[in-house]
């Protein structure tokens, strides 16, 4: 045992995506074990009783842990996948937003808005329908079409009741893409999609947790080439790179970017073992840090 | 929080789960009578102590 086959899964509960992973990366040959909050505490304080880790693989769910749990873990001088900064963009919606924007990445027009009055003004700027999203959000929580003034101002009536004093500002307003009744997930290992799903749903909203169903599609020279601009800002790890076609153009834009993406009810149906691939990328990345 | 030890039942309904040799700590497994999700919160010679799942947070997320 060396630290170059020790990898810890930092997770907040083990999912099956979790599952799969630790049985991926073992049998790599790696010596894999979750790592739950509670043990963190004496990981960073080197008190583990074998070698440290070569490699901490974040998945939590919780997107205060994932954040906490890398940047202590790098600290610790452990390299996490994905890095802390690439967790901390890919939670926050706005922060994605300006990356993509100086970068020159295809994405739909977004506005920060830091009060009520702002979020009318973008909305005013885009036009409407716009859409409203709270910068920090999954599974299409919070995400609101604003399809005329009256929704505009129901919405802002009903959260200032909540939130009088504006506390959970920012959020961003974005120019609504008119869909084909589906968008794409792409799930990038390192550099390489390794698969794109198509999701439709009679929603406009299309994530799975709100019952969008998935087919898998190829992998287009388009699709390629916006994954590789998105690797190219956030550098090499593990995305689920959310795609969306403009009806009006054709165009494809990058519409938002995951650093934990779920996989397995998807593998089961496109067949991909994304879990493999991720843990064969785990044990490469061990390999060359090792050398380093 | 009630837990139970060795042989762990459902901790709403009280049906025995069946101890799966892989079990890790953290993970999630359903009730298969009632479906409550559990979490198996310590896994030892001794036996498995479960605890009811936690429930989603706000901040949960892909």
């Amino acid at each position: 045992m060396t630290t170059a086959d020790q990898v810890l899964l930092s997770v907040t509960m083990l999912r099956p995506e979790e599952k799969l992973l630790l049985g991926a990366l073992r049998a790599e040959g790696l010596t894999a074990r979750p790592l739950l909050m509670e043990d963190l505490a004496e990981v960073v304080a080197g008190r583990t009783g074998g070698p440290p880790p070569g490699l901490a693989v974040i998945r939590n769910l919780s997107h205060r842990d994932a954040i906490s749990v890398s940047r202590r873990l790098e600290y610790a001088g452990v390299t996490t996948l994905n890095r802390s900064s690439v967790i901390e963009a890919c939670n926050d919606k706005g922060l994605q937003s300006l990356l993509f924007a100086r970068h020159g990445i295809p994405h739909p027009v977004t506005r920060h808005a830091f009060s009520y009055d702002q979020v009318r003004a973008a909305v005013g700027e885009l036009g409407m329908p716009a859409v409203v999203k709270p910068v920090s959000g999954s599974w299409g929580r919070g995400v609101t079409k604003m399809a005329n003034a009256e929704c505009v101002e129901a919405w802002a009536g009903g959260r200032e009741s909540a939130d009088a004093t504006g506390k959970l500002f920012p959020v961003v307003v974005q120019a609504y893409v008119d869909k084909p009744g589906h968008d794409l997930r792409v799930v990038v290992v390192g550099r390489t999609p390794v698969v794109a799903i198509q999701r439709a749903s009679e929603d406009w909203r299309t994530n799975t947790h709100l019952g969008a169903s998935v087919e898998r599609v190829e992998v287009s020279a388009e699709i390629d080439k916006l994954c590789q601009q998105v690797v190219d800002v956030l550098g090499p790890g593990f995305y689920g790179v959310d795609l969306v076609e403009d009806r009006a153009t054709g165009e494809l834009l990058v519409l938002e970017v995951n650093a934990n993406p779920e996989f397995a009810k998807s593998s089961e149906r496109h067949g991909v073992d994304v879990a493999g691939l991720y843990a064969a990328y785990v044990a490469e990345q061990l390999s060359v840090n090792a050398a380093a | 929080m009630t837990t139970a030890i060795a042989a762990p039942k459902c901790l709403v309904c009280d049906t025995e789960f069946e101890v799966q040799g892989d079990w890790e700590k953290g993970e999630i497994t359903e009730c298969t009578a009632c479906g409550q999700e559990h979490e198996v919160v310590e896994k030892s010679a001794a036996g498995v102590r479960l605890d009811l799942a936690p429930e989603v947070e706000e901040d949960w997320g892909e």
